[in-house]
């Protein structure tokens, strides 16, 4: 370890970063610059600090690891994050979440859906749902960060763990999103920058891109043969058709991450932080070309890094790191082909996009507990789709102190629940945990967003009614029939002495290829079976949104 | 393509690319055009 030089790039970092915050900190006057910074956020400021908060450590070292495992399918996640997670979900789903959201005057994603259909079970279910379950998320970000620690500095993964776990702890407590999105944005900026240059050297590392992907298919008998069992057949070819590895790929890993994008709270809730819907249209650019190379980049390069270390080590990546551990694979690379100075800065990126993603997730679930749930079962006896639209002038201050208090309660159960769960969890669990968070979102929460946005006739008790489902059979899907979790979790087994309840496809097929269709029918019927909502209502949740998106 | 062996991988780095580029001309533009109404 070169410390002068780490101490440097360390206080360089560090005095950007605490002047950025510092600088959105001291902007951030009232409460709705705290929850949605203010409805005045610069577009490529949304779009970078979108960026950072979907790209975060599981993408880079989690599915990373996977992609240098499975080979170069994951290209198809590429697509699906560029054209589903920033293509779709700016021009379209963006454009109307953010005038929805300013008619009816919400600010966090619970209370929009619980005020769009007028249903105070949906705002307390869905703020339940993402208390309970976002741990699950959060605590695998702090574990990517750490991992990338453990291998910089060599020191023992709990002690990394640990010095994430402060440096988050501090910067989370200071909370908002205007704090925040700045840091994010200069986050995105650096993240940029460095997978660029880790792209260009990790292909210089084996001779060039074509000659790279050549040499790289020649080497395919080195996959381990429990791989090959699973379906593989080389990392610059597609796992075969229907076999395991097939499965995993493509409806755990592309489809999970690839549609339940469009259905994750922290980024949903992004798209009400610009003021006009041009803003969205400027954003979606600078969110195109980010996730392009960002994405592109990190899946490319764990696939060759396998070749660099069988030229160099004679092994392939996964048996050249310690355990086996796919989650050190990326991190490992870099150390051994970036210099050092690249390696501290990009450890100091991977631990500030740690922070920003962790930041956004803890704030989300801060308030879910505090407004979502404290605060709308207090006040029983107020009307559904309480309060009335605030203008983004007069900013909404409905903010009763008590739930403030509450939120930040939320926020300290919620991040010890994620340090807890980050020291429990298996080696390797990333990418799995990820898919999971993902799909379970997808599952009980997509079908209901987009009927808010594009379904007048959506009903409220339908939307429950989905949401529920979504989340039973997805979940009921990992703990009985899904192999990866119910073998771990051990409840099937517990039950009927078997791991999972049904044979192959079911133990591979991801639950959200059921779970999903069936909240979706569940939503459909349910909402032709019932009385829609009145007239007046859709009218004020539809105001000026035709408009808006046919400029 | 790119040496990548199997096509449908082809594919999908060209539907990566090609979805960047829509990302690009349709922001570029719809900010256009909502700037013309202002």
């Amino acid at each position: 370890m070169n410390l002068p030089l780490l101490t440097v790039i360390l206080l360089i970092y560090l005095g950007i970063i605490t002047h950025l915050v510092y600088l959105g900190y001291r902007r951030t006057s009232t409460d709705e610059d705290f929850m949605l910074a203010g409805r005045d956020i610069h577009p490529g400021i949304m779009a970078l600090s979108y960026g950072a908060t979907f790209i975060s450590t599981s993408a880079i070292i989690g599915f990373g690891g996977v992609a240098a495992q499975f080979g170069l399918s994951l290209m198809w996640l590429t697509f699906l994050n560029i054209f589903v997670g920033v293509f779709l979900a700016f021009a379209f789903l963006g454009v109307r979440i953010r005038r929805m959201s300013l008619n009816l005057g919400s600010d966090t994603f619970s209370s929009f859906l619980g005020q769009r259909y007028q249903n105070k079970r949906l705002t307390v279910f869905s703020g339940l749902m993402i208390f309970i379950f976002m741990p699950a998320y959060t605590s695998i970000i702090l574990i990517g960060g750490a991992r990338f620690i453990q291998q910089v500095l060599n020191i023992n993964f709990d002690i990394a763990l640990f010095i994430l776990a402060v440096i988050v702890g501090f910067y989370v407590i200071t909370g908002g999103l205007k704090a925040v999105m700045y840091s994010d944005a200069f986050s995105a900026l650096v993240i940029f920058t460095g997978m660029l240059f880790l792209l260009i050297g990790a292909y210089r590392s084996v001779g060039g891109v074509i000659s790279g992907h050549r040499q790289l298919a020649r080497i395919s008998d080195l996959v381990p043969a429990e791989l090959m069992e699973m379906g593989h057949q080389g990392w610059t070819s597609m796992p075969a058709f229907g076999s395991s590895l097939w499965w995993t790929v493509f409806s755990t890993i592309v489809l999970g991450v690839g549609i339940g994008v469009l259905a994750q709270p922290q980024l949903s809730m992004r798209f009400m932080t610009v003021r006009e819907t041009k803003s969205l249209y400027q954003a979606v650019i600078v969110g195109g070309v980010f996730i392009f190379v960002v994405i592109g980049s990190v899946y490319m390069v764990g696939p060759i890094s396998n070749l660099y270390f069988v030229q160099q080590e004679g092994a392939i990546a996964q048996q050249v790191v310690s355990d086996g551990n796919p989650d050190l694979i990326i991190p490992t690379f870099i150390s051994r082909i970036m210099p050092t100075w690249f390696l501290y800065l990009f450890m100091l990126t991977m631990i500030s996009a740690a922070i920003s993603t962790v930041s956004s997730l803890i704030h989300v679930q801060g308030t879910a507990f505090g407004r979502d749930i404290y605060l709308s079962l207090l006040r029983r006896d107020a009307k559904d789709d309480q309060p009335q639209p605030a203008s983004p002038e007069q900013g909404s201050t409905d903010f009763p102190a008590g739930a403030a208090f509450v939120s930040r309660v939320g926020v300290l159960i919620g991040l010890g629940a994620a340090v807890l769960l980050a020291y429990v969890l298996p080696g390797g669990v990333i990418a799995r945990a990820t898919a999971f968070w993902f799909g379970i979102c997808a599952a009980g929460f997509l079908p209901l967003l987009l009927g808010a946005l594009y379904w007048k006739k959506a009903s409220g008790r339908a939307a429950l009614w989905s949401a529920v489902s979504g989340y039973v059979v997805s979940i009921g899907g990992y703990l009985f029939l899904h192999a990866a979790e119910a073998s771990e979790i051990g409840l099937a087994a517990a039950l009927v002495g078997r791991e999972t309840l049904l044979e192959f496809p079911w133990t591979v097929i991801d639950p959200l290829v059921y779970a999903l269709p069936v909240s979706f029918l569940v939503f459909v019927i349910g909402s032709l079976l019932d009385e829609g909502p009145g007239e007046e209502h859709t009218a004020r949740c539809f105001a000026g949104i035709r408009e808006e998106q046919q400029n | 393509m790119l040496g990548m062996e199997d096509g449908l991988i082809g594919l999908a780095w060209l539907l990566s690319l090609g979805s960047a580029l829509v990302c690009i001309i349709y922001g570029a533009i719809k900010w256009n055009n909502s700037g013309d109404k202002e």
